[in-house]
């Protein structure tokens, strides 16, 4: 039997041009994560991810809790998109326990997630502007963000990891005159966002650091799975949230945005168009609502699934398409939750995005793959 | 559009924000205002009620010492622990209540949804820090009182940018 080192810790034997180096685990340009790359000059030779430092066990975790006690932990992994995370197991959960969801319900879940998507959108860019070096774009998105974060609270009752959504519809309705609240609020967010064109988007400094860096080719992208943005970026038309309407997305007016390039600088638009179109969304939303009506279907105490089942779910989360797969034996745990993230897919796609890239220019491209260390990790 | 002008707007961009009002909340003189008095659960129509989760409020004579919600906290964050109350407090039969440990809670409120007895809500208090391990730990007789709160910032927007008013 023979033991394997995991990659960067053996002796490599390697050319005297050539040098590893170890970006990461805590280094602020990699998150949680670790980035071996080997260098020739200033040019990046080979690229290895090494993800896992963050991992928690959600997955076996949930196999130990019922199908409502699993909701505060399974939202863990992002923090920012909570509601966007718990979506599918909910969707799933809801399937296997066979409860129906009141139509307000569906259009109070959409409001959220578009809300919650804006969130980590903003978080993002925020990382992103101070990862090129441009404060500005640090500063602004992390203060715009707090208007979102504010509507959430209201909804919700907490700024982070909200634990909104059951399996049933969401936990309580809305606050009342919310409607107004928060159209004038996105309106607002809506008008601020479109500010960044002139300072970042369209900015020159930014158009030089990313144009034709980390270039993914359409064929590229759907080889390796990626999904979400980064695909979006590649000139690939798909949204879960046209694809496979979930909920009453298929009743909104959804609109697609799609770039050819597949460079870092399309990676980084796809998102901040994604947020304003989040913002037609939420106001269609709030047009189209019903007045009135429950928000939660009631549920027995401990639900359980009838026997054996298996189910399937996924939605359009702020990074891409999120899966959520359950099992059940019909006891009141799951058998089984797999989570399947966009983070870890999009991860693939890195080492071949930076060969022949310089150093100064990793930063952009891992960042621009809208990559969450703790969801690829569990 | 030249390089030149392209870096031109981007500075005028910032420059125009030297007008805007300031979107800071300076947090210990201005305190966030929530809605209502802290989530709450109606355990009628099974729908909770929105506001803030923040610290727990225990209503004695409603607690009947059922442990629900210790149970409920049990595959959360194991915060909620049954203690003995004292004779000469007002108590239930088998005289024992939730305690809770603010620094296990994370906050999601299942505890409420629980409760099916009217007997724990949450409250718009957040302000919990302490100096030792122990001062986190409220008793029943702590989680009786109704917090005092000076809620009163609320976001306002006009012309010169969103402030908190």
């Amino acid at each position: 039997m023979t033991f394997k080192l995991p990659p960067g810790l053996a002796l490599q034997k390697v050319d005297e041009r050539i040098m590893t180096l170890n970006v990461g685990p805590q280094h602020p340009g990699s998150g949680h994560m670790r980035l071996i790359v080997q260098i020739d000059g200033d040019y990046i030779v080979a690229c290895d991810p090494d993800p896992g430092y963050v991992h928690r066990g959600e997955e076996k975790m949930a196999e130990y809790r019922n199908y409502i006690l699993n909701i505060p932990h399974l939202e863990r992994p992002v923090i920012h998109d909570s509601c966007n995370v718990l979506y599918p197991y909910v969707l799933g959960a809801e399937e296997i326990i066979g409860i129906e969801v009141s139509e307000r319900a569906k259009y109070v879940r959409v409001i959220a997630s578009e809300l919650n998507r804006c969130i980590y959108i903003m978080y993002w860019l925020a990382i992103y502007g101070i990862f090129l070096g441009h404060s500005t774009m640090f500063m602004w998105p992390a203060g715009d963000r707090e208007l979102l974060i504010d509507l959430m609270e209201k909804i919700t009752g907490a700024r982070v990891t909200h634990a909104y959504f059951v399996p049933g519809g969401v936990r309580n309705d809305l606050p009342p005159n919310f409607e107004d609240v928060c159209l004038r609020q996105v309106n607002y967010f809506e008008k601020r966002i479109k500010e960044y064109a002139a300072i970042f988007y369209d900015n020159p400094i930014l158009i030089a650091r990313t144009r034709d860096t980390g270039v993914l080719s359409r064929q590229d992208a759907i080889r390796y799975g990626t999904t979400g943005s980064v695909l979006r970026a590649s000139g690939v038309d798909y949204d879960l949230r046209v694809k496979e309407p979930y909920d009453v997305y298929e009743e909104l007016d959804v609109h697609t945005n799609v770039m050819k390039e597949g460079d870092s600088y399309a990676r980084s638009k796809i998102p901040w168009l994604d947020m304003l179109e989040s913002c037609n969304i939420i106001r269609q939303a709030l047009q189209k609502i019903p007045k009135s009506g429950s928000v939660r279907t009631k549920l027995k105490p401990n639900p359980k699934g009838k026997g054996l089942d298996s189910v399937y779910k996924r939605v359009e989360s702020g990074r891409g398409s999120l899966g959520c797969y359950i099992v059940s034996d019909g006891k009141v745990e799951p058998y089984r939750v797999k989570l399947s993230v966009p983070s870890f897919r999009n991860l693939i796609a890195l080492p071949n995005l930076l060969r022949g890239e310089k150093l100064g220019n990793m930063p952009s491209v891992y960042w621009s793959l809208n990559y969450w260390p703790v969801e690829a990790d569990r | 559009m030249g390089t030149a002008t392209g870096i031109i707007r981007a500075l005028n961009s910032g420059i125009k924000h030297i007008a805007m009002k300031r979107f800071t909340l300076r947090y210990p003189e201005e305190k966030l205002k929530f809605v209502g008095d802290g989530y709450q659960f109606d355990p009628s129509t099974g729908v909770g009620i929105a506001g803030l989760k923040g610290r727990h409020m225990l209503f004695h004579d409603h607690c009947t010492g059922c442990q629900l919600c210790s149970i409920a906290c049990e595959g959360v964050a194991e915060a909620i622990a049954m203690v003995k109350v004292p004779e000469e407090q007002k108590h239930n039969k088998k005289s024992i209540m939730p305690q809770i440990d603010y620094g296990k809670c994370v906050f999601c409120g299942l505890c409420v949804d629980a409760c099916p007895f009217y007997a724990l809500y949450m409250t718009n208090d957040y302000e919990l820090s302490s100096f030792s391990k122990e001062g986190l730990i409220y008793t029943p007789a702590q989680l009786q009182v109704k917090p005092y709160v000076a809620q009163d910032s609320e976001i306002q927007i006009s012309d010169r940018g969103a402030t908190h008013g």
